[in-house]
């Protein structure tokens, strides 16, 4: 049985997904998605420019095999900005996916789930795969679902603060009652918490800072790569043996039957 | 007085903590989860001094966690010095005599193409205090020129009305740039005798006015050297937080000038060397995490190098403090104060580029969003 | 013919489509999206489309975000 994800219309072995955001330089990111093994990388847009050519991030990117590039929504602060900047996303990559981000506080960036929410409908009526960023909450993340969300991306802690998997509690509800792919997004500062959220049964992670901000991007890039492949085995070989109370490998009180 | 400040606390009583701070303060300080005003005073006192060190691989390491390891870059261009103001600290002053000039539509155009020629994207338009010259209908008819081709811009000028304000957002302006100067009120009154920017309470709502008028960003500053400085960067904090609390989306930014002086007597209070200065950018990184901090070319270069990634993550760069200076056309005037760092634009980035940091000329998001 | 590519005037003399406009730019079609006006153009009309004096360019590309 192989254990791929499903998002949308497609298959991803990979159950990391990587940002491109705030790298020091365009080859070094490259080299650290290529380590991380990701297939599905998030991109923002912006205008081209003809004088810096290295800053191609296209023809690189889409030249790694099996990986789908997904273009965010950033900058959008309204629904119908975030349509605008999708249907230019797609226009680009070609692909329906996209990662629906609306974060109106500049400092924070947490995600306003109500422009979230109303963006969502209008993207998935375009015929997008949304993978909508959101707060940790279990309430929003089944109405994402009800309306057709290709997946749901709750966040481990706000956008660079390193804090890892804070809300942790909120994501195993989340988790429980989720009938599409949970991607946890921000926060995720190392591999162990990468695992960890493998293990407590995300179904993948994403990292940006946590790749883009380390001493060594392509080296942290193969530990993620390792961590969320560990969690994810761990998950899975935990699952059938998982339960709120302990069970003895043999019964305890089998001598109360024998009572003559 | 205005409505804001009677609601913060009064900085004599932190300056005190501050006087009093001990190394195991420092210690408690550099590992607190929330810091706040409490950490600030203590980790701008002297008995910092000895950590230095710490403060600055911490402010490294939340600047590299939050901004990456990207710098803003943006450029000031001055369209007029024509000034009705008295500040007797600058040296653009009425009272100063200098060629007093303002730029032309043409030159204004000429000098956007200049700057855009050499891949600025990002601007800062300075004027003086309200002249006839250069009043308001002057300064928003600069930003709607400027925004033919730029889509950050910001305004470092008089104090506005919110409706004025939102005049300037219509017409694309993104940020204003208001320091207090210093927040000592009675000392402000002094340093500031004529003119409406005499008003302290005027100036110190005016970016709440800009926020409620639809500003994206607002960035704030003390003029360092005119007042107390643990007292004025208290309040500066203070300042901060209120305006995080009730302008939600705002964006704000810090700035830490230290007084320059070109062309006239002004006697300096209080000195603030390039150690108290890092001590100060190291102790609001750790205390303001998300917040950008900007280092203007008042600095030298050397300065500036070392603390870019340190907490700093916006540079001003090639600047000229002359009325425009980028297009050889445009008459030259007497700068407002003395630039430091001259380096031109490919050393400065070469050498962020050496340092691992990545020069960012704009911010995209702006692009997108409807107005 | 003059248009306004990403802000900046520019003078183009080639045929009036997008894909000349882009060609004698240096850009590769492949790599960017284009809006004319606030209209996004499908990347089959390229060749097609015809564009008038004065018309608003603009040329998106991808960048690092998260």
């Amino acid at each position: 049985m192989t254990d791929t994800l499903r998002i949308g219309d497609r298959d991803f072995d990979s159950r990391l997904l990587v940002g491109t955001g705030k790298y020091s330089n365009s080859s070094v990111m490259l080299e650290s998605i290529k380590a991380s093994k990701s297939q599905l990388a998030t991109v923002a847009l912006r205008r081209f420019n003809p004088d810096l050519p290295s800053d191609d991030l296209y023809g690189p990117l889409s030249k790694i095999e099996g990986m789908t590039i997904m273009p965010n929504t950033s900058g959008a602060m309204t629904a119908k900005e975030a349509l605008r900047v999708a249907l230019l996303g797609r226009e680009l990559s070609g692909s329906n996916f996209v990662k629906l981000e609306i974060h109106p506080n500049p400092h924070h960036l947490m995600p306003d789930p109500i422009e979230t929410y109303e963006g969502a409908k209008l993207l998935i009526k375009e015929g997008f795969f949304v993978l909508p960023y959101m707060p940790a909450d279990p309430v929003l993340a089944k109405r994402l679902e009800e309306i057709g969300c290709a997946a749901v991306m709750p966040l481990g802690a706000a956008i660079g603060s390193g804090k890892g998997l804070s809300t942790s509690g909120m994501l195993k509800i989340i988790i429980r009652e989720s009938n599409i792919p949970v991607i946890v997004d921000a926060g995720l500062r190392s591999p162990a918490e990468a695992c960890a959220a493998m293990e407590l049964g995300c179904d993948a992670v994403l990292v940006n800072s946590a790749l883009a901000a380390a001493e060594d991007p392509v080296a942290m890039g193969r530990a993620f790569a390792k961590a969320v492949e560990a969690g994810r085995e761990a998950r899975l070989a935990g699952i059938m043996r998982t339960s709120n109370h302990a069970v003895a490998t043999s019964p305890l009180t089998s001598f109360l039957t024998e009572e003559k | 007085m205005s409505q804001i400040y009677p609601q913060w606390h009064d900085p004599a009583s932190f300056v005190e903590i501050n006087r009093r701070a001990t190394s195991a303060d420092v210690q408690a300080a550099l590992s607190s989860d929330s810091p706040g005003l409490w950490e600030l005073a203590v980790l701008l006192s002297e008995a910092a001094d000895s950590q230095l060190e710490t403060m600055a691989a911490t402010a490294k390491k939340l600047t590299t966690s939050h901004f990456g390891r990207t710098i803003s870059l943006y450029t000031p261009l001055y369209v007029s010095n024509y000034c009705s103001g008295g500040c007797t600290y600058c040296g653009f002053n009425s009272d100063v005599e200098q060629v007093r000039h303002r730029l032309s539509e043409k030159e204004l155009d000429n000098e956007i193409k200049a700057l855009k020629d050499r891949g600025f994207e990002d601007i800062l338009l300075l004027t003086g205090e309200r002249t006839k010259e250069a009043g308001f209908q002057y300064l928003l008819d600069c930003v709607r020129i400027t925004a033919k081709r730029f889509h950050n811009i910001s305004v470092e000028s008089f104090s506005m009305t919110e409706d004025e304000y939102a005049q300037l957002v219509e017409a694309g302006c993104t940020g204003i740039t208001v320091y207090q100067e210093t927040y000592e009120p009675v000392y402000y009154k002094q340093v500031h005798p004529r003119g409406s920017k005499r008003d302290y309470g005027f100036r110190l709502e005016a970016p709440s006015r800009a926020l409620k008028a639809g500003m994206r960003t607002v960035g704030l500053g003390a003029l360092l050297g005119l007042s107390e400085p643990i007292a004025e960067l208290l309040c500066l904090f203070q300042h901060i937080t209120y305006l995080r609390k009730h302008y939600w989306k705002g964006g704000i930014s810090v700035s830490f000038p230290r007084i320059r002086q070109e062309g006239i007597d002004f006697k300096v209070r209080y000195d603030v060397d390039e150690k108290f200065l890092a001590k100060i950018i190291f102790a609001f990184r750790i205390c303001l995490p998300d917040v950008p901090l900007v280092l203007s070319t008042r600095e030298r270069y050397q300065f500036r190098d070392g603390m870019a990634g340190l907490g700093v993550t916006r540079m001003s760069i090639s600047s000229k403090t002359t009325v425009g200076g980028y297009d050889s056309d445009t008459e030259e005037t007497e700068g407002q104060f003395c630039i430091q760092d001259t380096r031109d634009f490919d050393a400065f980035v070469q050498t962020l580029k050496n340092k691992g940091l990545e020069p960012v000329m704009k911010n995209w998001d702006i692009v997108f969003q409807d107005k | 013919m003059e248009f306004t590519v990403n802000g900046n005037p520019y003078q183009h003399n080639g045929e009036g489509t997008i894909l000349s406009l882009l060609e004698s730019m240096g850009v590769d079609p492949a790599k960017v999206a284009i809006v004319v006006n606030d209209a996004i153009i499908k990347r089959e009309t390229l060749d097609s489309v015809e564009l008038a004096n004065g018309d608003q360019i603009e040329i998106i590309t991808f960048a690092g975000g998260g």
